[in-house]
């Protein structure tokens, strides 16, 4: 059973077809009998407003409307969309300061978009006639779009929890001078030859999963709460609802529908409770709501914007001294992430260089913004932004190649990992970027390029980083998975992991496959929260490395049952026995054998003979099971290399070339993890180029759709070239580690390098638009 | 304000185009026009418009038709889209330009919906067929409940979003002028992806002779309210060789002639300076063999 048939392998996403074909069922496909639809009436034209009077009257009067709901008409507890407090301990999540400050419908708009009432009816166009009847009186209120406005003493109050709209910062408790690193700071800056220091802006990017938000929920008759949702975390989501509403768990029917990208917009909850409330209205009706992708855009989560000050000390050899960080981020609207990305960001920057002493502080305003919240990465590429051009502006003054003072200072196995105080347990970051230089021809191109003139100006830069598999021992790490073995031999698998479209499903039956013995096509995994145990959810680049550390687990156990079995119908020790090509034999003498096909089928026809007394074998269908919580987290490495040319008359970038190494330790599938890393790409390449969320003064998205909000397209993408280089990490199962966020991390560094190389300009705020290029030019 | 679902109105489908002609008489100001829809729905959805009337062209397939016609020139029905001038065999040897905007307008699936005639009629500074016809003349045909009328192309944008075209009367053709055998022509667009709402647009058309041009037509996109015709800047072409100095002196009127804003594509500042960076790129690729450099 340990052949590996599956395992390493190019084997193309299982959903690939029906997604293409459009078979695929998601949540706004799905048609119930008797089901109404539910309209989230916002606030589109004020981005901070009290509400001072709602008048329903005429809309309730609208023939075809079911019901009509304001605030006071579902549950007025809080929430926080957010699943921290399920990830830590309440007394961290208390430390933390996490707040939950979200109402269904809410009397106080704080962003554009917020929920003012709900509308349910017969049809979604009756519902949106009614919508245009909801007359709303507002008292606008002054509106702050940066943490430099909403910080100042005489600013409004979003929250009296939070003095000075201060969302978050690092708790003294936790963390003496609100920050974390290690060292003296100040001790270590004060002995540097040279001192760089910057100040650098990451944008307010958007997730643009391809599906906009839609759901179905029913409140049924035997008095369980149904909800179809696309949800990154349905095993969170599932007691959050519970809660909200004051519902066991086991009255809360989560149904996962086909996700339509991820990417952080679906970690934690959405729209559901809107929608629950509304099928909590009437009871018996299901009723599905679905959001128009400007809707999508303005009243869900972005990554955090904000300012990243820098300030990176070293010797004249380059010897790095000391770093000093300090990360304010826009939390939007609401709290959400605040403390989550803040934290997280930093964690990025310490994990990556050997640095005499770093301290890094991380704070949170609230401002009228759309809230921010998870996305891909998780403040990795907002500290790649930062963190890799200061390298390469030490690089430059010290006349030291980029390349070379990586290798040198990068942290690597045995340093402390981007956890301080849990150890690299390896690191093939040295075999990334030789290889990586390697295919893009570094050292030619460095050198071509440096002196150029005339119009197109070439560069091209390196950008390194680190992440995480899994978010062990920050955060809750749990994955359980069911393996029962149908009395043909084949599998189904049960778990309440996600597929975001990664194709993570198709991996987790890979290692299945190889692990038991049988073919792909016996195996079906089921997803059903009813059947399947806790899972924290697909974030953190967790889900092929925990979920395949749980699938493994399970997978154990049945090829334990099944020798505790054999043992005892072949009278042999189990410690003789082994598992190959589908039979149980005796290593000692191979004769002796049961097939596993045998063992599971009499298992479950398990007959007594009349006469004897006798079974025809041992009774019991065969379950593995596993409640999986890993050891580690097996963080990977990985360096890209940019090639760009830049026009100097219009300030236009191409970018001609990625070349991406990734510390894979191994690659269950290699085309996923390429299409992941490719992927990354292009939203890299968009954070660093094209994407920004924009708002006019009054606090209104002046971009809230693919005509005005701009990422790559397929012609605008440049050749990919992906390197994965296999060192199995020792402590993971199958020595695999992660991929998912590093695809949209180091793209951002490499490719800002790049530009710098070209026109030897260094450009601090994302995204780099010809605009800002050309300003920089002319002076 | 956006919705997955359309505003209400009353939807009017003629037979005829005097019947579309009585019905825009009748209805006159309340009637939004549709025919390719991939600017009219969009606004539906986002509320930017709420027609009481939608009068849609989807039987008036006698309006599909382009036609060149030796010796006169293009004649481009109004419900012709974007996609058929580059299918359109002529189109590309004998108006470079008005391919080259068909070439790089928005995406294949746009392109299979919007008419050109619709970007006319939309008066958007950022039209990129629209840019490309004001740089090689042409004329719109009018039908009202007294006839037809020609408006000719340089006098049919008013203002943002408003035509010379009346309220009773129907856009039925764009007629683009035969090219003679010494018209050259060309069109280059700025956006911030490939598949994109131009930032900034050029086309120029040239009558080019053995000592330069001899007449020349200039438009520019998104730097005024209309594609704009830049006139004095076109005087400075006329009947003088295409050199280096010359282009320099082009791209300064340019820049001089153009009344850019900022918006959410770019910037006051970058459009004018880039407008005569583009512009002498367009020019030296139009002159071709006649360009001098010196």
């Amino acid at each position: 059973m340990s052949k590996q048939t599956y395992v390493g392998k190019n084997i193309p996403k299982l959903d690939a077809r029906e997604k293409a074909t459009g078979q695929a069922i998601y949540a706004a496909d799905l048609q119930l009998p008797g089901m109404l639809y539910g309209k989230i009436v916002r606030c589109w034209d004020h981005a901070h407003a009290r509400v001072l009077k709602l008048d329903l009257a005429e809309a309730a009067r609208v023939p075809g409307v079911i019901k009509v709901l304001g605030p006071q008409d579902v549950t007025r507890k809080t929430y926080n969309t957010g699943v921290l407090d399920l990830m830590v301990p309440g007394e961290i999540g208390q430390l933390l300061g996490d707040v939950e400050d979200q109402h269904i419908f809410t009397e106080h708009v704080r962003h554009q978009g917020d929920a003012i009432c709900g509308i349910i009816a017969e049809s979604e166009e009756i519902a949106e006639l009614a919508a245009e009847k909801v007359k709303v009186l507002y008292e606008p209120l002054p509106v702050y779009l940066s943490a430099e406005e909403s910080a100042k003493p005489d600013a409004f109050q979003f929250d009296e929890r939070k003095p000075g709209n201060r969302a978050f910062q690092l708790p003294e408790a936790m963390f003496p001078d609100n920050s974390y690193g290690w060292g003296d700071v100040d001790v270590e800056m004060a002995k540097a030859d040279l001192i760089v220091e910057e100040t650098f802006y990451v944008p307010k990017v958007k997730q643009c999963q391809m599906e906009a938000h839609a759901y179905v929920a029913h409140y049924d008759q035997t008095g369980r709460l149904n909800c179809w949702t696309s949800t990154q975390m349905p095993k969170c989501v599932q007691p959050k609802l519970a809660r909200l509403f004051e519902l066991s768990i086991s009255r809360v029917n989560l149904v996962s529908t086909t996700i339509g990208g991820g990417f952080g917009a679906r970690l934690g909850m959405v729209f559901e409770p809107e929608t629950c409330a509304m099928a909590m209205a009437v009871p018996g009706r299901p009723v599905k709501v679905q959001s128009s992708r400007e809707e999508d855009w303005v009243a869900s989560e972005s990554r955090h914007p904000g300012k990243y000050k820098i300030k990176l000390g070293v010797k004249k050899d380059g010897t790095p001294v000391a770093l000093d960080a300090h990360f304010t981020s826009n939390a939007g609207a609401y709290f959400t992430h605040a403390s989550g990305t803040a934290f997280t960001t930093g964690s990025w920057l310490s994990g990556m260089y050997k640095i005499g002493a770093l301290r890094y502080k991380g704070d949170t305003y609230y401002t009228n913004q759309a809230p921010s919240g998870a996305f891909r990465g998780y403040g990795n590429p907002q500290t790649n932004f930062a963190l890799e051009q200061i390298v390469d502006q030490v690089c430059k003054k010290l006349k030291i190649d980029p390349v070379e003072w990586r290798k040198k200072w990068h942290k690597g196995e045995g340093d402390d990992g981007w956890c301080i105080g849990v150890p690299y347990s390896s690191c093939a970051l040295d075999e990334c970027l030789d290889r990586g230089a390697e295919a893009i021809g570094w050292k030619e191109k460095r050198a071509k390029y440096a002196n150029q003139s005339g119009t197109k100006r070439r560069g091209i830069g390196v950008g390194v980083m680190n992440h995480t598999s899994g978010a062990m021992p920050m955060l809750l790490e749990h994955t359980t998975c069911t393996i029962k073995m149908n009395e043909d031999m084949s599998v189904v698998i049960t778990l309440s992991c996600s597929d975001l479209g990664q194709g993570s499903h198709t991996v987790l039956k890979q290692i299945a496959a190889d692990s038991l013995g049988i073919s792909m096509d016996e195996i079906h995994i089921l997803v059903n929260m009813d059947a399947a145990g806790f899972d924290i959810g697909s974030h953190a680049s967790r889900t092929t490395y925990v979920g395949g550390g749980a699938v493994l687990k399970a997978c154990e156990d049945v090829k334990r049952q099944l020798i505790e079995r054999a043992a005892i119908r072949l009278e042999i020790p189990e410690g003789e026995l082994k598992i190959k090509d589908q039979q149980v034999l005796s290593r000692k003498n191979p004769e002796k054998r049961l097939s596993v096909k045998e063992i599971c089928h009499t298992g479950v026809y398990n007959f007594t003979d009349p006469q004897t007394g006798k079974t025809n074998g041992v009774p019991g269908q065969i379950q593995g099971y596993a409640s999986h919580f890993p050891s580690h987290n097996s963080p990977p490495f990985g360096a890209c290399f940019a090639e760009v040319e830049v026009d100097t008359e219009t300030g236009e970038v191409q970018v001609l070339e990625l070349v991406i190494a990734h510390d894979i330790g191994r690659a269950i599938n290699p085309m996923a993890v390429e299409g992941q890393l490719e992927g990354g790409a292009h939203q890299a390449l968009g954070m660093t180029l094209t994407e920004e969320t924009c708002y006019d003064e009054a606090g209104l998205c002046r971009n809230n759709s693919f005509t005005d909000y701009k990422l790559f397209g397929p012609v605008d993408m440049p050749k990919i070239t992906c390197i994965l280089v296999e060192q199995p990490d020792p402590i993971a199962p199958l020595g695999m580690k992660s991929v998912g966020e590093a695809g949209p991390v180091n793209p951002v560094g490499a490719t800002a390098n790049a530009i710098s190389h070209a026109l030897g300009i260094m450009f601090t705020a994302a995204p780099i638009t010809p605009e800002k290029i050309l300003r920089a030019i002319n002076g | 304000m956006s919705s997955r679902i359309l505003p209400q109105f009353a939807l009017l489908t003629p037979q005829s185009i005097s019947e579309a002609v009585d019905m825009l008489a009748q209805y006159q100001g309340q009637v939004s026009v549709l025919a390719g829809g991939t600017d009219l729905l969009v606004w539906n959805y986002i509320r930017k418009v709420k027609p009481t009337y939608v009068l849609r062209l989807s039987a008036l397939d006698d309006l599909d038709y382009m036609n060149y016609i030796p010796g006169e020139g293009l004649r481009i029905g109004a419900r012709a889209k974007v996609a058929q001038l580059l299918e359109q065999p002529e189109v590309a040897g004998k108006f470079p330009a008005l391919y080259e905007s068909a070439l790089t307008f928005a995406t294949p699936q746009i392109r299979n919906m919007a008419t050109v005639m619709g970007n006319v009629l939309r008066a958007s500074p950022a039209g990129d067929c629209s840019c490309a016809i004001l740089a090689l003349g042409g004329q719109v045909v009018l039908q009202g409940p007294d006839g037809q009328r020609l408006v000719d192309i340089d006098d049919f944008w008013i203002s943002y979003g408003v035509t010379a075209r009346k309220n009773d009367e129907l856009a039925v053709e764009l007629r683009i002028p035969e090219p003679t055998s010494i018209t050259r022509s060309a069109f280059y667009r700025l956006t911030r992806v490939h598949e994109d709402l131009a930032k900034l647009n050029v086309a120029v058309r040239f009558e080019m002779c053995q000592n330069g041009c001899r007449s020349a037509r200039i438009s520019m996109g998104c730097v005024g309210p209309t594609p704009l015709r830049l006139k004095q800047t076109e005087k400075l072409l006329e009947g003088v060789p295409v050199t280096d100095e010359l282009l320099q002196q082009v791209a300064a009127a340019a820049r001089k002639e153009i009344a850019p804003i900022a918006d959410q594509r770019s910037t006051e500042e970058y459009r004018r300076q880039v407008s005569g960076v583009i512009l002498t790129r367009v020019i030296e690729r139009a002159a071709g063999t006649h360009r001098i450099a010196i």
